[in-house]
């Protein structure tokens, strides 16, 4: 019995053996196969870079890369982040608001009241997951290059929320060259981190862009043999100030710019028109109330102001270059075809002086770390090492033409970015969509649907939060035209500015004078530069959206900041009144156009300047 | 209040802008100078003042340069004042200069026995040692440069704006005027009794940035003296061949008012004849030296310089001192102070 038994028995274990390894053997392969299957994602974020800057948008800055990545994708109008950078990139990576995941206020600018409080740790906080950290999980290579600014310590980390290979700054913003001074002087130089190891010297002749370029390249070249699909998260920190370029690409835009701003703005809003991104009758907000008309100036004081604008567009072409160098990389290992390329700006342009407010006065630390590090500002200097070049108010409403506002403000100039998806599943190339609202936190969800990847409620034993985001994956592969319907909302709020959209209808407070520091009601379909309150017309409307405001507060756990880096706004910047294309008149020389007006001051003219 | 704060800015920028490149116009005592070719705005005005110690010891032939008399076996000591007018402009499209010197001073001339004796005055007795001396006037000179490559018109503040030389060619031509004090009786005199000129090719490389603080160049000018005759030298004609010279400078910015610079002057040729008779041998004279320059106001550069022969002839020991103060204005940042002061 015993003899008859035990073959069959032996038989059927090896049976069993063979199929539980087939088993294993038959997942493993499906596994591999389905990595294989998905994409890749390349997340491309610019750093304080206008709504209008890029060519496909109506800029005149040289974007040939992005413009084609808009051609064989899809643009959005209606796209939003927050007002300023770590926010935006809190809700980048974790698919939920701001006040959730952390940064309900600026980890460096945190309100006496809010600090200690759930959702303003001032990182990206432990109740939420990366979509990193979920991707790895399920079998992506996940790499950085750039900006981090979501915490600076060692479990704050991007290596310790989910990216395997990074390069990273983990401030706000610096020198892009290898001396690698901070802003801040509490932390003076810009602390590096490598695979999660701090780096104590940056390579000589580094430049941000160049190698962050660099580092994602290698990143995807060195990880790409076992086949499994990546996620590279390219932070760039172009254009954020200071504005420095290599010395060879400092002169590329000379004299472009010296007509002025005006000018330039509106040459950009033809444009847009044009392109489709704003509609023709659409009411596009006036040059910002404080700012002179470039026409009262003389041509030195335009050509002193169009440098720095030179240098903002040299930073935006200069990656836009590096760009092309990924997707030429790409496309060499024929990787290009399956990677969704997402591009965005984290924030509106930098239009506030980031130097003023980081070095204080005269006797502060703050100052005498600018005396050492920030301090040349010969006008051939800047753009170099050791210059802190920003563009300012003057060329920030320039970029974020046609919006009201810049960088910091929840006014459309604060949080209106540009978007470009472009890869597989991604129909409509070439195509504007001017139907969907977007949100920064929906790029979370997105990139898991198409990666294949549930959120889960759980991460590593604890709960975590939903995610608020809303997958645009419906919508890229042209089944839907927006995420959204017309009873969703989105909400904002930092440093005591607010702001609820629903539809085409959007209420903001914001401090004097660039608000009322009461509610205000625009239609932004007809006026997205929020020229018009019409609180007074619609009412009703007001109201409803006031009321949402107070679910967003609830919802998210938002404390009003008792103090806000705009709370003196009204002092420092003059009363807000009416502008007037043609108050104060324009006459005499002021009417002669630039170039014309250039030749006078050059010769042959007793008016010399 | 950004801009606004930026643009009360302004007058420091257009005061900087128009006097900091108008710090140029020839000495033309010995050499140029450091950044004597720096172009400056149309219509900057320069004057300067500079006091040059000159000592000179030749113990063989040698012959003299312009306004600096070496004899064989004689001691020189020149104390010069040269005062210098110039004004920047435009010719031709291209940005241009003309200078004016004026040369006063003394000369002391200390003689060895064996003297040459057609060197010897009258009144001395050739193969006795003796002492002369001059003073009063020199030769007053003239001299106009113009850019011929590198810089375009520096008429308008967007022009200077604009303005990052690299390499720059210039062309100068300068001319002496024998209107100076001059003893036909005298071994030494302030005045050289003949006309001169000099064509220069000043060539300057301009690296790192053009910024204050942050200016270097290279400055080379080659040129030639050429003289007329002196048909009355101690009673006789004395004709000289022309002097070859080069002249270099490596500059560089400490601060945006400190600069200094490493000074090169060779000069060669010069072969005289007196009454159609060689004397002595080509002049073959290296001086190696140094330049300090401060600019204290907007308006006020100082200088200082130090130059001596390194190479060449072994046979002669010169040295000069030299302390300059240069004054430069432009109507446009005049009117600007007075602006800023009020009314």
């Amino acid at each position: 019995m015993v003899n008859k038994t035990f073959p069959l028995v032996i038989a059927a274990m090896f049976a069993l053996l063979l199929t539980t390894g087939a088993m294993r053997v038959n997942a493993q392969d499906t596994t591999q196969s389905s990595l294989k299957n998905r994409p890749n994602i390349l997340l491309i974020v610019a750093d304080d870079m206008g709504y209008s800057d890029l060519g496909s948008y109506g800029g005149e800055i040289n974007t040939p890369v992005l413009d084609q990545l808009a051609q064989q994708g899809m643009r959005y109008t209606d796209f939003y982040v927050s007002p300023t950078c770590s926010v935006t990139r809190s809700m980048l990576l974790s698919g939920t608001d701001n006040h959730v995941a952390g940064l309900g206020n600026m980890g460096e600018l945190n309100a006496p009241n809010q600090v200690g409080n759930p959702g303003y740790e001032g990182v990206l906080n432990k109740r939420v997951a990366s979509v990193a950290e979920l991707l790895q999980d399920n079998g992506y290579h996940t790499y950085m290059a750039g900006k981090w600014h979501l915490g600076l310590k060692p479990d704050q980390f991007p290596h310790a929320r989910g990216f395997e290979r990074d390069f990273s700054t983990l401030v706000g913003g610096g020198d892009h060259f290898d001396d690698g001074w901070n802003v801040e002087w509490q932390i003076p130089k810009m602390p590096y981190t490598e695979d999660g190891r701090p780096i104590k010297k940056l390579p000589k002749g580094f430049y941000s862009t160049k190698n962050y370029t660099d580092k994602t390249i290698q990143f995807i070249e060195e990880g790409r043999k076992d086949g499994k699909p990546f996620f590279a998260y390219m932070a760039y920190t172009a254009p954020h100030g200071p504005l420095q370029l290599p010395d060879d690409w400092l002169r590329r835009y000379k004299n472009r710019y010296d007509e002025g701003w005006d000018g330039i703005r509106l040459q950009r809003l033809a444009r847009m028109q044009e392109l489709g991104i704003i509609d023709k009758d659409a009411n596009s907000a006036d040059r910002l109330f404080f700012l002179p008309r470039s026409t009262a100036f003389t041509p030195a004081v335009r050509v002193m102001q169009g440098r720095k604008m030179e240098l903002y567009a040299g930073m935006v072409e200069y990656m836009d270059e590096q760009i092309g160098r990924v997707f030429d990389y790409l496309k060499e290992i024929d990787e290009y075809g399956n990677t969704v390329v997402i591009f965005i700006s984290d924030n509106g342009a930098e239009g506030n002086d980031l130097v003023r407010m980081v070095s204080g006065q005269p006797g502060s630390f703050g100052y005498l770390h600018a005396m050492n590090h920030f301090a040349e500002s010969g006008h051939n200097s800047l753009g170099r090492k050791g210059t802190f070049a920003e563009y300012g108010p003057l060329w920030a409403q320039v970029s974020m033409a046609p919006f009201r506002a810049y960088k910091g403000w929840v006014a459309e100039g604060g949080i209106r970015s540009p978007l470009i998806v472009s890869g597989p599943g991604v129909k409509g190339a070439g195509g504007l969509n001017k139907k969907a609202v977007l949100h920064v936190m929906d790029i979370a969800p997105t990139i898991l649907e198409l990666a294949g990847v549930q959120h889960p409620d759980t991460y590593k034993g604890r709960d975590i939060e939903p995610m608020q985001g809303k997958s645009w994956v419906g919508m890229l592969n042209g089944n839907t035209q927006s995420p959204r319907g017309p009873s969703d909302w989105l909400g904002w709020e930092l440093f005591g500015n607010r702001a609820i959209r629903q539809g085409g209808w959007k209420i903001s407070w914001l401090y004097e004078p660039f608000g009322t520091e009461d509610w205000q009601l625009f239609n932004l379909t007809e006026d997205p530069g929020e020229q018009y309150d019409l609180s007074d017309k619609f009412p009703k409307k007001r109201k409803e959206l006031i009321a949402l405001w107070d679910e967003y507060v609830k919802t998210n756990g938002v404390i009003i900041g008792a103090r806000s880096p705009f709370e003196q706004a009204s002092k420092q910047l003059p009363n807000r009144v009416p502008e007037f294309d043609d108050y104060p008149p324009v006459r005499g020389i002021e009417a002669v156009p630039y170039k014309k007006l250039i030749e006078l001051m050059s010769g042959g003219t007793e008016d010399k300047e | 209040m950004k801009s606004i704060n930026r643009h009360a800015r302004l007058p420091a920028i257009f005061t900087t802008m128009a006097i900091l490149l108008s710090y140029s116009g020839t000495v033309l005592a010995v050499d140029d100078g450091a950044r004597a070719y720096w172009k400056g705005r149309d219509g900057t005005t320069v004057v300067s003042f500079q006091y040059l110690n000159l000592n000179m010891q030749a113990s063989d032939a040698k012959q003299f340069a312009p306004n600096q008399y070496i004899y064989p076996n004689a001691d020189t000591e020149a104390n010069v004042m040269i005062a210098n007018w110039a004004r920047h402009m435009t010719l031709f499209n291209r940005p241009s200069s003309l200078s004016v010197n004026l040369v006063a001073g003394s000369v002391e001339l200390d003689a060895s026995a064996s003297l040459d004796s057609r060197f010897v005055p009258p009144g001395q007795t050739a193969g006795t040692a003796f002492s002369q001396s001059s003073s009063g006037y020199a030769d007053p000179s003239v001299q106009i440069d113009i850019n011929l490559v590198g810089t375009s018109k520096l008429v308008s503040t967007v022009d200077l704006m604009n303005y990052e030389p690299t390499w720059t060619v210039d062309a100068a031509v300068m001319l002496g005027v024998p209107i100076g004090e001059y003893d036909e009786d005298k071994l030494v005199n302030m005045g050289l009794n003949r006309w001169y000129g000099r064509l220069a090719l000043p060539i300057k490389y301009h690296f790192g940035v053009f910024s204050p603080g942050y200016m270097s160049s290279f400055e080379i000018t080659p040129s030639v003296w050429i003289f007329t005759e002196n048909d009355d030298f101690l009673g006789q004609d004395l004709e000289n061949d022309p002097l070859w010279q080069i002249e270099a400078h490596l500059t560089q910015d400490f601060t945006p008012t400190f600069f200094g610079s490493l000074d090169l002057l060779y000069r060669s040729g010069f072969q005289s004849e007196i009454d159609g008779t060689d004397v002595g041998d080509d002049v073959d004279i290296g001086d190696f030296g140094f330049t300090l320059n401060f600019q204290s106001t907007d308006n006020l550069m100082i200088r200082t310089s130090y130059s001596s022969n390194v190479f060449g002839d072994n046979d002669i020991d010169n040295s000069l001192l030299r302390i300059q103060f240069v004054y430069a204005w432009h109507p446009l940042s005049e009117n600007q102070k007075k602006l800023s002061k009020g009314h």
